[in-house]
């Protein structure tokens, strides 16, 4: 049979290449359709925490015991400690050395200027951190805002100015196995006697405050750093931070007591001593035997 | 009496950030501050959805739990708002709160930052009402006016609903039923 193209086949073939692109576009567009509204409602509700505080479910229920804890993990390194220094000022009492006889230059002029400003300025962190720490009795408002930003200006200048004092110390403040021995007779505090300690020219007691006031000051700025521009990381990873700076300062304002107490008191002359620079022959042959002079 | 509830649709946000405008600009609030913002999932791919959020004025409130101060406060409507007077700006109600919705300004000295301000439900704050303080500090009082809030008030697919809960999660079931999708808002099993 010859097969004739008329004008009806032409028809025909035009009409089912029509409706083949025609049904082809709108399965297309169909699935387009589907796959734009193909993530169900529950789906979007559970991307978007993720979006607005990452891993709130994990932290939060720890956040806010820790909190609430600070003020009771602070004030008995506040009440206990001085108790103890005030029990060995009258049980034991400070340490006496004549202060005639030579003296022999300790602190040179630099070491000394840092010193105070360091002093100055631990100072006011340390005050105005127990401030922040204790604002609910003291009321919070606008003298918590002043503390903090106190707190924040000092902690500036004090990341820098401990640099110079941490240079000047750092060779003698290495540990040594001395130190061990140190620590084992408390360096001698515990005794009425003038006994020979072992120490350099800094002792054991010195070398972990020059440690945590320095290196640890650092990591109390790097975290504060972090904390005082909040938006800067994530929520959960904010009271990591948190948690560090709190811990972290708890041993430094025991320290900060401590260091204060053996200044003031414990040992007669060591406020002089870093106002003038001298200390008597007989204190240092003492307290620091294994320092060349 | 009625308990105060934001609910956003996303089905129908189209991310105009319309009511970020209108909160900013009704309220007063500085640059840099957001009370609320919209967040948005798969932008551009299929399966875009957004979602305009803000405090969401949570029962049992961990922000008003973690306040060290007290600053935090809930009205018997179940606004939360904040007492700027008493508080120190810690940000630990930032770091408790589901949401991100505390806000904290910028000082000039190191950037230290300000006292906590956060949406209001347009219900300004503990400052006497109408009083020119309350509207330095926390913004209008549309809700002391009889009013909606700014950003509920202005959403143009009516996507943001804000208002007594019953009356809003049924308008909200009559939506879902009608379209056959969807369950719970976002936010409401963490809020509420
Ligand atoms: S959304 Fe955040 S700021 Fe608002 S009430 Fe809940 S926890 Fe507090
Ligand atoms: S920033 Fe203010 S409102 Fe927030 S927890 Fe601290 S004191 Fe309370």
């Amino acid at each position: 049979m010859k097969f004739n193209l008329t004008s009806n086949h032409l028809r025909v073939l035009l009409y089912t290449v029509f409706l083949t692109a025609a049904g082809a576009s709108a399965l297309a567009a169909n699935y387009i359709i589907l796959n734009f509204g193909n993530i169900s409602t529950t789906q979007a509700f559970k991307a978007f925490p993720f979006l607005v505080s990452p891993k709130w479910e994990a932290y939060a229920n720890d956040f806010i015991p820790f909190v609430h804890a600070i003020p009771g993990m602070v004030w008995p390194i506040l009440v206990f400690i001085p108790l103890i220094f005030l029990i060995h000022f009258f049980a034991i009492g400070p340490k006496n050395f004549s202060e005639d006889g030579e003296r022999i230059l300790f602190y040179g002029a630099f070491t000394r200027f840092f010193h105070w400003i360091n002093a100055i300025l631990f100072s006011l962190i340390v005050i105005t951190g127990l401030m922040i720490v204790f604002s609910k009795a003291l009321g919070g408002g606008g003298l918590i805002q002043n503390a903090r930003l106190i707190h924040l200006s000092c902690a500036y200048a004090f990341i820098v100015t401990v640099i110079p004092l941490f240079l000047v110390w750092l060779k003698d403040m290495i540990p040594m196995p001395h130190d061990v021995k140190w620590f084992l007779i408390l360096g001698g505090y515990l005794s009425k006697k003038a006994t020979t300690v072992p120490a350099g020219k800094f002792n054991a007691g010195q070398k972990i405050w020059f440690w945590l006031a320095t290196v640890g000051g650092a990591v109390m700025f790097y975290t504060g750093f972090y904390l005082s521009d909040i938006t800067s990381r994530p929520q959960s990873e904010l009271f990591s931070l948190l948690k560090i700076h709190i811990i972290l300062g708890l041993f430094i304002l025991a320290l900060f007591i401590t260091h204060l107490y053996m200044s003031l008191f414990a040992v007669k002359g060591s406020l002089k001593s870093m106002i003038s620079g001298f200390k008597g022959k007989e204190e240092v042959k003492c307290l620091h035997s294994k320092m060349k002079i | 009496m009625a308990r105060m509830r934001f609910l956003c649709d996303i089905e129908r946000c189209i991310d105009c950030n319309g009511c970020v405008v209108a909160c900013k600009e009704g309220n007063g609030v500085p640059v840099g501050i957001n009370r609320r913002r919209v967040v948005t999932i798969n932008e551009g791919r299929p399966g875009e959805r957004s979602l305009s959020i803000s405090c969401m004025h949570c029962s049992n409130a961990p922000c008003i739990a973690v306040c060290p101060v007290k600053a935090i406060y809930q009205r018997e409507d179940g606004i939360v708002l904040v007492n700027k007077d008493i508080c120190i700006g810690c940000g630990y109600c930032f770091i408790a709160c589901p949401f991100g919705a505390p806000q904290f300004p910028k000082g000039d000295t190191f950037g230290k930052r300000g006292v906590m301000d956060k949406c209001t439900f347009c219900a300004g704050g503990p400052a006497p009402t109408f009083s020119e303080k309350e509207r330095r500090l926390y913004g209008q009082n549309r809700i002391a006016e009889g009013k909606v809030p700014l950003c509920a008030a202005m959403c143009s697919t009516k996507a943001l609903l804000a208002g007594d809960g019953d009356k809003i999660s049924q308008i909200f079931q009559e939506r879902v039923a009608r379209r056959g999708t969807g369950a719970k808002a976002p936010g409401w099993s963490v809020a509420y």
